[in-house]
């Protein structure tokens, strides 16, 4: 095909090609770069501790108690300090399960219902027992668990 | 699939008609002997771009609130992936401008294309000229460190010197009676909105001037065929904005742009100095001192302005030859020689002053006394606080000799706060520290008997004296450069027993009080400075 061009058109072909491969070129070197600066950020973990959760003499058997975590933490370019709620449940004389206060659902914070024994979401009805388990309505999944760890009297668990 | 594409495009164009817009851009006809000194407005409307898209990524992390300014803008260097490339490109970037600027004007003024019909595009391109330069100014107060903030005091401060009016444009600079966060918040806005808004129209209304009247071409009408841009003249362009573009990456990828340490306002050391391209104005200054300033800050500057826009209006031999128009061409080589002088001697005043990289006494005992339990018990993984190498202090000194001395009053919600406290003297070393730790500077390796100096420094000597503009030097002077005026022997005498020297010395005796190794460790370190 080339063959079939007169030299000023071959000419003119060539250096549209090297105009366009230069601007590609620039524009992929800076693609990669701005938008790894806006995508990247977005897959960074957060980092997790251990964290002080209470005592384990002060919790009652097989019943979830809601316990507030305060941890300092990076947002960013500022720091903030992070309030979360879980519940931890006395399941043995040296064990506790730490569960999520976070619905499976949609992210709604569930409660504790002592009189039915369940913790409930007041977004959608989720119901789950205190094991975490699904007990009613929508949500997919039971309640996250948080790894914990029990040293001495103290219970530990990470977030 | 080329025919898909193919129908999809034409279906675009049937609706769209953007296929004759295309062609308008792309096939202009330029007149014989457009060479390489045309590529220049391309170059530069190409790094305006890098400009514009590398300030939209910064402006998704940068906050423009003195308390975390500072922060987002460590945090884009340090820690944002590829933040770094995005903020040295920026900043290096700004000073490409700057030349390929200078060099788009020179070309035009050489080759006296300002001529009738172009006058207009000429004046567009003064304005133009003047935008750059204020996103330069801006720019520059954002990251908010020292260099910044003193810097953007002495520009409000030459703007006040304006007769009649100079109080007035200071107050409207600042956007209130401090520097401080109005002013960042006014810097920002005109920085981002109003420049680039009047960036884009000046820069639209310049393109179309220029290609309703056509490029100027060369200086003499060369015979031939015009040819049209692309791609004859757009490979030219094409070629020199790669060759930039190179250069510009490299450089962003091997040198870190430059971020001083956090403002302050109450450091009264600092000397401030200019991007360069500001440096020839700032050296004219010292020329024209006391009343007379406002003829370097306003007149000359000013003169030169109106003598630029108004170069078309009084440059009208028919000749467009640059040999053929002496006085533009020797007026143009004499302010270019003035400002390259300018500059030069204004770099070769560069105050000398203490590497900020580098860390001095208090820093260094601050770190060994950060990290024993009084900090630790707190400021650790999973503890009630950050480590304090993540935390920023967003409070004053006096806050933190507070909080060092007693934790639990100032920072309550401790569940076990810490025995003891730390003294002043320790609190101020535990500042330095954190200072030196905000700012990203890595600490060096030190060897025992600096320690054991840095110690005795911070403990003793820094609640009267002062190095490195650290220490309250208020009673007992600077000691900076002690080793230039005592030798070792003197100053363990003098640190040993004052009195022994002077009757009258009021600083106590601490022969008694320091260790022989600590005593040897100071007066080496103290008979080191010069």
């Amino acid at each position: 095909m080339i063959g079939m061009h007169t030299p000023g058109e071959r000419r003119r072909r060539f250096l549209g090609r090297v105009v366009q491969l230069i601007h590609g070129g620039i524009a992929a070197t800076l693609g990669v770069v701005l938008g790894g600066a806006i995508v990247l950020p977005s897959f960074a973990k957060r980092r997790e501790d251990w964290l002080e959760a209470g005592r384990l003499s002060d919790l009652p058997e097989n019943e979830p108690a809601p316990t507030t975590v305060r941890v300092q933490r990076e947002d960013g370019y500022t720091q903030i300090v992070d309030r979360k709620v879980i519940f931890l449940v006395r399941t043995g004389d040296a064990t506790v399960k730490a569960l999520s206060s976070t619905c499976t659902h949609l992210g709604c914070r569930v409660s504790w219902d002592p009189e039915a024994l369940l913790l409930k979401c007041p977004c959608h009805g989720g119901v789950f027992d205190a094991t975490g388990a699904v007990k009613d309505g929508p949500p997919p999944t039971p309640l996250a668990t948080l790894p914990t760890r029990i040293e001495g009297d103290r219970i530990l668990v990470r977030l | 699939m080329r025919r898909r594409v193919r129908a999809l495009l034409d279906w675009i164009d049937s609706r769209t008609n953007y296929q004759t817009g295309r062609r308008h851009l792309l096939d202009e006809p330029l007149p014989a002997g457009v060479g390489w000194w045309f590529v220049t407005g391309a170059v530069l409307l190409f790094l305006l771009a890098v400009q514009v898209l590398t300030g939209l990524v910064l402006t998704m992390y940068y906050v423009s609130s003195p308390e975390l300014a500072y922060d987002s803008v460590r945090f884009i260097s340090d820690r944002l992936p590829f933040g770094r490339i995005v903020r040295s490109l920026h900043h290096f970037g700004a000073s490409f401008i700057v030349v390929a600027a200078v060099v788009h004007m020179l070309r035009v003024v050489l080759f006296a294309s300002y001529r009738k019909p172009r006058e207009v595009t000429w004046i567009t391109g003064i304005v133009l000229l003047l935008i750059i330069l204020g996103f330069a100014l801006t720019g520059y107060l954002l990251p908010w460190d020292q260099k910044a903030y003193w810097a953007t005091t002495v520009t409000i401060n030459i703007a006040r010197s304006a007769p009649l009016i100079g109080e007035q444009l200071g107050s409207l600079m600042r956007a209130g009676s401090e520097l401080g966060a109005l002013t960042l918040g006014r810097w920002y806005s005109v920085h981002v909105f109003l420049l680039p808004a009047s960036l884009i129209a000046f820069v639209a209304a310049h393109l179309y001037l220029m290609r309703r009247h056509g490029i100027s071409g060369p200086v003499r009408p060369v015979r031939g065929n015009a040819a049209p841009f692309y791609p004859y003249h757009a490979f030219k362009d094409s070629v020199v904005i790669a060759a930039v573009f190179a250069a510009l990456f490299t450089l962003s990828v091997s040198v870190d742009a430059p971020l001083d340490e956090m403002a302050d306002p109450s450091d009264a050391s600092y000397v401030p100095r200019p991007e360069w391209y500001f440096l020839s104005l700032f050296q004219l200054l010292k020329y024209f001192p006391g009343p007379l300033e406002p003829v370097a800050s306003m007149l000359i500057p000013g003169l030169l302005l109106a003598a630029l826009l108004l170069l078309p209006f009084l440059d009208r031999r028919a000749d467009r030859h640059p040999l053929r128009r002496p006085v533009v061409t020797a007026g143009c080589a004499a302010v270019g020689a003035a400002m390259a002088l300018l500059t030069w001697l204004g770099l070769q005043d560069t105050p000398v002053r203490a590497d900020p990289s580098s860390w001095g006494p208090l820093a260094i005992a601050g770190r060994e006394l950060s990290s024993d339990e009084r900090c630790a018990e707190c400021h650790r993984p999973g503890g009630a606080a950050l480590e304090l190498t993540s935390t920023r202090v967003r409070r004053d000194l006096e806050w933190l000799i507070s909080h060092a001395a007693d934790p639990e009053i100032i920072a309550p919600g401790l569940r076990q706060p810490p025995p003891g406290g730390m003294n002043s003297a320790q609190a101020r070393a535990v500042w330095s520290y954190m200072r030196k730790v905000r700012a990203g500077i890595a600490p060096p390796e030190v060897s025992e008997e600096m320690q054991a100096a840095s110690r005795v420094f911070a403990t003793r000597c820094a609640t009267c004296h002062a190095i490195d503009g650290e220490g309250d030097g208020t009673a007992g002077g600077d000691l900076s450069d002690v080793g230039r005026r005592r030798d070792a022997d003197w100053l363990r005498r003098w640190i040993s027993d004052p009195a022994a020297i002077d009757e009258t010395a009021e600083m106590p005796a601490f022969g008694d009080r320091l260790s022989a190794d600590e005593l040897t460790a100071i007066v080496g370190y103290l008979a080191g400075r010069r």
